[in-house]
């Protein structure tokens, strides 16, 4: 068997196992479960949510604000390694492509969900402002979309050609799909220079984008002048946010699909020490803003940045924010700096930590500010000053968490995870060189 | 009996039965406890301008005061013993309802030049009959502004108009017109002299749109004249600079405002991700084209 045969048969798609089957089916109806949910929201209204007129924001937009982060991975892995001319990240940049994909999809379907009138959305584009950042953010999401989707699709042609053949005497119905898929490559030099050519394009075209999408989502908060949102820092805290949070979420997601899939040839101990350092870089960046964002308001000690920060630190967000720095962070930095914290599994941890600390993280800027108004009503109910999610939005934000699994699964289980036709390149090239020193 | 007249007197004792129902509803009614109104009335006189009644109809109804919305009052002349209706007004939501006199020719005064207004409410299911007499004489302010060692005054006179006659210590208000609430100018209190008089100094400053301030000298609640009020407009107050920015373009304009840096760059933005994306697309099809050629290449 040659390279490309092996290297076929190692990464084409195949169907899944039992626990595939399981892991499939649970976030289906997991999936079902929410969208009972929304439509009985939809029908009751926003009243079955325990938001008020303080908590005007609650879960969901924490949601939506994770997956935009999240969508993040697309620009800050694929994107700025290639570039960077990183040849490291070739077993990796897929799962970050179809992560980013999912994400930045669940993204625009979870701001719909925060609707109380979805049926209005189109007001958004009919009646908008250029001034809100709430249109601007209409904008960015379906552009980093089209560009999410093209920085997944230029790389795939070569590998959907060599699985039409592949599956052309196994499955005759897939070949098909795939065939149309491929745009019918055949690897000549014209089709490779276009391909080339656009596949620089979109990684370039991903890191403004990406950078627009954060910055945006930040101004969403930092335009209002709300205490722990009023801040010019926001745009590149959320950078550096989103920037932990795709790569924790990459870490994860390649350690479950090396394990499902048996990759431990592909993707080695060495490309865990590689995300290791990226993931502790990352983290350490956004350590710094964090020390910037809770330690220059305890200075200035304005009493409502005081009020908020006690409310965080000490108060009742406080087992909170010391899992979301502690776990979140610190935990993760403290690991990764060893060698041995950098090994698939302890990984895995990390990531998995970096992942829920990131989410939580984004529930901590949401939802405690709201809760301290700019203008205090007079005479407000005492549940206002309170917001913990109602069953319908755990229902739906579940599900809206196991939709972004499911499209990663669906992805998954038809494309190959790993570029081939790069990997076989690579090889190659690699084979030649040690002849080479061989004679 | 016959069974005939049976029946003559079981309808017969239905219909008395119908007939007596209002009479029972009537009793019911009039067992049942109704409410005092408390009318209140004001006369008002604008100088050059409207003169009409204030009226306020309150009640109170489980020790509490409420205001006694649309019931209709009617107003009437009471002249020698005779009542002229003049109209009739409606209270609303807060109880509260203004009539409009024409002018004051249409009311008839008493022999000492007094005008007696009756306002009555004629009762309902709810409140008992109430009425509220006033009475009050016509006064005039004739006030205007003078400049003395380039202080600015505001000259005012009291006339009882019936006697033609000069109205001495009685209380006078200057204030400036404001949007919530007038500014009073001048001491608290300020007495009209022998000559009927107040001079009161104008303080510089007052903001005024266009400068143009609109002064008013009120004669306030008087047990004779009830209120008067002279309105004087002069341009004394320094011109307030309109700093809406209604008409520019602002981040808090609509969306037909928009500032055009917000225009230009998103656009330039949105144009140039959005034509890269296009080239992107094209070169889809071109790498699906290639292959065809190729094809073509072989067939040929």
């Amino acid at each position: 068997m040659n390279i490309s045969d092996k290297l076929i048969n190692d990464l084409a798609p195949r169907k899944f196992g039992r626990w595939g089957v399981i892991w499939t089916w649970s976030l289906i109806i997991i999936s079902i479960a929410g969208i009972i949910a929304y439509i009985d929201q939809v029908i009751k209204g926003q009243i079955v949510t325990n938001m008020n007129d303080y908590a005007l924001w609650g879960i969901y937009i924490s949601n939506f604000v994770f997956f935009v982060a999240t969508s993040f991975v697309g620009a800050v892995t694929v994107a700025v390694l290639r570039l960077t001319k990183n040849t490291w990240r070739t077993p990796i940049v897929r799962i970050a492509e179809i992560i980013s994909v999912a994400s930045i999809i669940m993204a625009g379907i979870t701001i719909m969900i925060d609707m109380g009138r979805p049926d209005r959305l189109l007001n958004l584009f009919i009646h908008g402002r250029m001034q809100s950042p709430i249109i601007w953010d209409v904008i960015i999401i379906p552009t980093y979309i089209v560009i999410s989707l093209l920085l997944l699709y230029f790389p795939l042609l070569p590998d959907l050609a060599l699985l039409k053949k592949h599956f052309k005497k196994t499955s005759p119905k897939l070949s098909k799909w795939y065939g149309k898929l491929s745009l019918n490559w055949t690897g000549s030099a014209a089709q490779k220079i276009l391909q080339m050519n656009s596949i620089r394009i979109v990684a370039f075209l991903t890191i403004p984008a990406g950078f627009m999408l954060q910055t945006i989502d930040a101004w969403l908060f930092s335009t209002l002048f709300r205490v722990g949102w009023d801040s010019t820092n926001m745009g590149a805290y959320f950078i550096s946010g989103a920037s932990v949070a795709g790569v924790g979420a990459l870490v994860t997601v390649v350690y479950v699909l090396r394990r499902a899939y048996k990759l431990e040839d592909y993707i080695t101990d060495f490309h865990f020490d590689k995300m290791g350092k990226f993931l502790v870089l990352t983290c350490l960046i956004y350590l710094y803003f964090n020390i910037n964002e809770y330690l220059i308001p305890e200075f200035t000690s304005k009493k409502e940045e005081i009020t908020h920060m006690n409310v965080l630190v000490t108060g009742k967000y406080a087992p909170l924010f010391w899992f979301v720095n502690i776990g979140g962070l610190i935990v993760p930095i403290i690991t990764l700096l060893f060698e041995k914290g950098r090994k698939p599994l302890p990984m895995f941890f990390v990531g998995l930590l970096v992942v829920v600390g990131s989410w939580w993280k984004r529930y901590l800027i949401v939802t405690p500010t709201l809760l301290n108004p700019f203008l205090p009503m007079e005479g407000v109910p005492e549940a206002w000053h309170h917001y913990f999610p109602s069953v319908h939005e755990w229902l739906i934000t579940f599900a809206t968490l196991a939709m972004a699994l499911l499209i990663i699964t669906i992805l998954v289980r038809y494309l190959p995870i790993i570029p081939m036709q790069r990997t076989a390149d690579e090889q190659e090239a690699l084979l030649k060189i040690e002849k080479n020193k061989e004679i | 009996m016959s069974k005939r007249n049976k029946i003559r007197k079981m309808f017969s004792a239905i219909f008395f039965l119908i007939l007596l129902i209002p009479v029972f509803q009537k009793l019911y009614a009039q067992d049942a406890e109704k409410n005092r109104v408390r009318l209140k009335a004001d006369y008002v006189k604008i100088m050059d301008g409207e003169i009409y009644f204030d009226i306020g109809a309150t009640s109170r109804v489980n020790n509490e005061n409420i205001d006694v919305a649309n019931i209709t009052l009617i107003i009437s002349n009471e002249f020698n013993d005779e009542e002229t209706e003049l109209g009739k007004v409606t209270t609303n939501m807060e109880g509260k309802a203004k009539f409009v006199l024409k002018s004051l020719a249409a009311i008839k005064p008493d022999s000492t030049n007094t005008y007696n207004v009756v306002i009555s409410f004629m009762g309902n299911d709810g409140f008992k009959r109430a009425s509220k007499s006033i009475s009050f004489k016509d006064a005039i302010i004739k006030a205007n502004i003078i400049t003395k060692d380039s202080v600015n005054y505001m000259s005012a006179t009291l006339i009882d108009a019936s006697k033609d006659s000069l109205l001495s210590n009685q209380l006078l208000n200057v204030q400036v017109q404001r949007l919530f609430r007038p500014l009073r100018i001048g001491k608290e209190f300020n007495s009209t002299d022998e000559n009927g008089t107040i001079l009161v100094p104008i303080e510089e400053g007052i903001p005024g749109v266009d400068g143009i301030l609109t002064f008013e000298v009120v004669l306030k609640e008087s047990d004779d004249y009830g209120t008067v009020k002279a309105i004087v407009e002069a341009p004394l107050g320094i011109p307030i600079v309109d700093e809406s920015t209604f008409d520019e373009r602002t981040m808090w304009s609509p969306r037909n405002k928009t500032p055009l840096f917000l225009l230009i760059v998103p656009n330039l933005l949105i144009f140039g991700m959005w034509g890269i994306i296009v080239y992107l697309t094209v070169n889809l099809f071109k790498i699906s084209k290639i292959k065809n050629q190729n094809q073509k290449n072989e067939n040929i």
